[in-house]
């Protein structure tokens, strides 16, 4: 550790690092902290700014369905990206080979399309007539006439997923690698086989990075607004980013956008406490 | 003999995972693909039944036809460059000293200032930006150049900050004492032997903040619209009624993030990249 010996040479009690620090810390509390706070405080306010539950009712009254949607499509692509990814990493952890090799390098790509490109190309892979579809039907699975309905519930996990196992497999896959062979060893000399070995032993001593993973999923897709914004739009049902962006263009209407912002905070904060809480943790 | 078939059953499962993996990885960017130089694409074609790089040479400004109805993009690189480059300026002009002091000073407040800059990953950021909007509006920074990249910096300080302390912080403290230890004062110590040294995370740091701009939707689509048109707004305007120009769009800004993560690969955390778009 330093000692702020400049500052204390000069007589001064301030100590270096805050000068250091104030440019960032003040930027952040002008412009995310105040923000925030001012979204919980005004949907609370009604369009006089007098306290009231009014946006809250509305919400209600309006989008329960969507916010049912939201949870659903969620919590279903934190689950297959749960399966998928621990999967996924465990067989990076256990084969290596060329197979390996190749699969691990191409998983990485999705990682780093941004959202609005992954937008935009499901936008045209999943449409009615597009590539999906019709090479579905090329191989007679479909007929082009009943083409697959997918900016949707359907089509949303797919680009979600798309996007999201990737990242959950390259969080995992560190946690893998720091596993010690002689685990499995020990394990698989004791009579434990492969099944058990993953079960017992791999999963349970990655369970720390398996869970960041997931948390931080299950957070990016309540938040994320380009891709359903960009596939389902204005439909029903849709999602809440959806919904808050339609409030604040069409209508203007922030106290109820506001409102619809508190019921996406409310889904996350299990997992922001939990991210939080071991982020915290771990810079102590 | 009994012959052993688990060996043969794994590779035949491998290499249907392998030719799955391809096809859903590759087959959206195909699509992409494809519509970026489809002139006539009418279904039920599998594929396009005439090419050609209309859009291409449309979208780059080459040649200039109405009948596609196409415009240039080169404006809209232009400014999203812009944007991003002043980006980065100001982000690690404020995220450098900030990822410092995280790093190498023992701080009172310290877990106050790690919570700051960890919420906006733990939380969704739509509804800062909506009122990050209703307070532009009252400073007349809505729909104006400054307002967007003030929200890129938001966006951008948080990794940045980040990742330059983690990056300081993997600077052994002995080499900047041995410094001062000669003689050498504390700004001298620190220009001297711990920026140089930091020199590579610090440059990847900005190549993410950089990337992270030039990809930005949500914070534009609220604080920059309608006058703003970056790259990412235009391809999204354009892909409601022009397959072709918003597939040519996502392609060139393709070629930035895919290039990126050949540069840094080794020197990211997974977890930054989850944060994009």
């Amino acid at each position: 550790m330093l000692v702020s010996s400049s500052a204390s040479r000069k007589g001064l009690n301030v100590p270096s690092y805050l000068f250091l620090l104030a440019p960032a810390v003040i930027f952040m509390l002008l412009m995310y902290a105040y923000p925030f706070l001012a979204s919980i405080v005004r949907s609370f306010l009604d369009k006089s700014g007098a306290f009231s539950f009014e946006n809250y009712l509305k919400t209600i009254d309006l989008y329960t369905k969507d916010i049912a949607f939201t949870f659903s499509v969620t919590l279903f692509n934190t689950a297959c990206t749960a399966v998928l990814a621990i999967l996924l990493a465990v067989y990076f952890r256990i084969r290596q080979n060329r197979i390996t090799k190749i699969l691990s390098a191409i998983y990485k790509l999705p990682l780093f399309i941004p959202f609005v490109v992954v937008a935009q190309m499901m936008n045209s892979f999943l449409a009615p007539h597009g590539l999906l579809n019709v090479a579905l039907a090329q191989l007679g699975l479909i007929d082009l006439k009943q083409p697959l309905q997918l900016f949707n519930f359907a089509g949303l996990s797919f680009g979600f997923l798309w996007k999201q196992v990737p990242f959950a497999v390259l969080i995992m896959h560190g946690g893998f690698q720091m596993i010690d062979n002689s685990y499995i060893e020990a394990a698989r000399s004791a009579g434990a086989g492969m099944g058990k070995v993953i079960t017992r032993v791999l999963i349970p001593m990655n369970k720390s990075s398996i869970l960041v993973s997931l948390v931080l999923v299950y957070s990016q897709i309540v938040g994320t607004f380009t891709l359903p914004y960009m596939l389902i739009g204005g439909k029903i049902p849709t999602t809440i980013t959806v919904d808050i962006a339609h409030r604040v263009n069409y209508f203007r209407d922030f106290g109820v956008a506001n409102a619809l912002g508190v019921f996406s905070y409310l889904l996350v904060l299990l997992t922001a406490w939990y991210y939080l809480k071991t982020k915290l943790g771990e810079t102590k | 003999m009994k012959l052993n078939y688990r060996p043969i059953l794994i590779k035949t499962f491998e290499l249907v995972l392998l030719v799955l993996s391809f096809l859903i990885i590759f087959g959206p960017m195909t699509s992409l693909l494809l519509w970026s130089v489809a002139q006539k694409w009418y279904w039920p074609h599998p594929l396009p039944q005439e090419i050609s790089f209309a859009y291409w040479k449309q979208a780059l400004g080459i040649e200039k036809s109405l009948a596609i109805g196409a415009v240039s993009i080169i404006p809209a690189f232009f400014l999203s460059l812009g944007i991003a480059i002043v980006t980065v300026i100001i982000a690690m002009a404020l995220a450098i000293p900030a990822g410092y002091a995280l790093a190498k000073y023992k701080i009172p407040f310290g877990t106050f200032v790690m919570f700051l800059f960890l919420m906006p990953n733990a939380f969704p950021q739509q509804p800062i930006f909506v009122n990050v909007l209703q307070m532009f509006t009252r400073l007349g920074l809505a729909g104006t150049v400054p307002g967007v990249i003030i929200v890129h910096i938001l966006v951008g300080l948080v990794f940045g900050v980040w990742i330059t302390s983690a990056t300081f912080r993997s600077i052994p403290p002995s080499m900047e004492e041995a410094a001062r230890s000669v003689g050498a004062t504390a700004s001298l110590a620190f220009f001297r032997i711990t920026l140089p040294l930091a020199a590579p995370g610090l440059l990847a740091s900005s190549v993410f903040v950089f990337i992270t701009s030039l990809d930005e939707f949500t914070g534009t689509f609220f604080v920059g619209l309608p006058f703003v048109q970056t790259l990412p707004l235009t391809l999204y305007s354009s892909s409601g009624y022009n397959m072709q120009f918003a597939s040519v769009i996502a392609l060139i800004l393709l070629i930035p993030s895919i290039l990126f993560m050949f540069l840094i690969q080794r020197v990211l955390k997974a977890e930054y990249v989850g944060g994009m778009g």
